[in-house]
């Protein structure tokens, strides 16, 4: 047992009042039912308790002092007390707890409710999300489709890609992700779609845009050609005279939206012959020194 | 609570220094909060220990009675909040390692 001056950390002549303002100033800093989470407070208590059960009571002080009596001199807290804090910490229900809680949904417990749901004393919760990936054709993305997936527990999914699909979109399958707790929702599975690049087409938000290598016969008089687009093969009337980098519009050919179905932009290049014979190099080089022409002047002066 | 509970005189011996006055006052007041046995109170040792609690604050402590509701409603709110944490851990503690980990990175990362 340790010298009840040194437990308060006052001297030996000390006054009953200072002794009472040390004690005071020590319980409050150690009072176990204060500090619920001090595991060593209760045995600080004690102690301190003990030593001022002595000390603060000037007849048992003089006996201490005489020696009559040593620092154990008598305990005051019963040996076996309960401290509240033992009680209070029993469980969920406790009398006093209810006090403080709950007249109305929204009061009490926000911190639990945000995650439980509006009841915080229910553990029902929601299942995690699942995430994947996959990826798409061009044609199917733009167009919409029906896939068939198989997830991570070898379970199949019917998955709907919706027309005028995004690269990167994300497809939230409502309850296809982990089962809830206690009778929770399950949730989510998130798919996360990639779109294949495709060799002809390319996408710009609704629209489609492609490349049509054109002869310069066809450039020059008109012409009909066909043309891939993502519905299918349509006729092109490409009017006489189009140059390289004219852009042609297919109303209504690209990808569908909200707003309305986008169209597809074909862009004309013309293309020489890969083996361009004497012929015709002599008869254009002819014709251009009877006809010159600059295609360079709107560039202004070339470097 | 259930398990032996004890009259208002047993009440105030255990506790020793406290009046039957106070203790009336308290009780209506609603800090205390005892089981009625007809017109006779009975108190078990979650109120045992919550009276020699008040007293504590209030003859040793000097906590006024005016502020004890602070305090109380503080301590009360407290230990709720504690109840609350502990079940939420012992949640935490039957969910497999790898849950347990992302759990114990989320919160060391949010200090």
């Amino acid at each position: 047992m340790a010298d009840p001056y040194e437990v308060l950390g006052v001297g030996r002549e000390a006054t009953q009042e200072e002794i009472r303002k040390a004690y005071r100033r020590l319980a409050k800093t150690t009072h176990p039912d204060l500090h619920p989470g001090d595991k060593g407070a209760e045995a600080r208590f004690k102690d301190i308790a003990a030593a001022y059960d002595i000390l603060g009571d000037e007849k048992k002080r003089a006996r201490f002092d005489s020696g009559e009596i040593d620092a154990s001199g008598a305990e005051r807290q019963p040996p076996g007390r309960e401290f509240y804090r033992q009680h209070a910490e029993a469980g969920p229900g406790f009398k006093y707890e209810r006090r403080w809680q709950a007249s109305g949904p929204d009061s009490g417990d926000d911190l639990f409710a945000q995650m439980f749901g509006r009841r915080g004393a229910s553990v029902r919760a929601r299942g995690s999300d699942l995430a994947y990936t996959m990826s798409v054709g061009f044609t199917e993305a733009a167009n919409g489709a029906k896939k068939r997936v198989t997830m991570a527990d070898g379970k199949t999914l019917d998955l709907t890609i919706p027309a005028g699909l995004q690269d990167g979109q994300t497809l939230r399958l409502r309850g296809q992700g982990e089962p809830g707790f206690e009778g929770g929702e399950p949730g989510d599975a998130l798919v996360e779609v990639h779109v294949e690049p495709h060799p002809l087409f390319r996408r710009d938000g609704n629209n489609i845009r492609s490349i049509l290598p054109v002869t310069p016969g066809e450039a020059l008089a008109g012409a009909k050609v066909r043309v891939a687009t993502v519905s299918g093969p349509v006729e092109l009337a490409v009017p006489k005279g189009s140059n390289t980098g004219r852009i042609l519009r297919l109303r209504g050919k690209g990808v569908p939206s909200p707003q309305g179905k986008g169209d597809h932009l074909v862009e004309l290049q013309v293309v020489l012959p890969e083996h361009a014979d004497e012929e015709l190099v002599r008869s254009l080089t002819a014709w251009e020194a009877k006809h010159p022409y600059d295609p360079r002047k709107r560039q202004g002066a070339q470097a | 609570m259930t398990g032996h509970m004890i009259a208002e005189k047993e009440l105030i011996e255990a506790v020793g220094n406290l009046e039957a006055d106070a203790l009336r006052r308290w009780i209506d007041l609603g800090w205390v909060l005892p089981h009625a046995d007809g017109d006779q109170a009975r108190f078990d040792a979650s109120d045992v220990a919550r009276v020699r609690l008040i007293c504590e604050l209030h003859y040793e402590l000097r906590v006024e009675e005016d502020s004890l509701p602070v305090v109380l409603s503080l301590l009360d709110q407290l230990y709720a909040a504690r109840c609350r944490l502990r079940a939420l851990l012992s949640a935490v503690e039957a969910q497999p390692e790898d849950v347990r980990a992302s759990i114990a990175a989320r919160v060391k990362a949010q200090g």
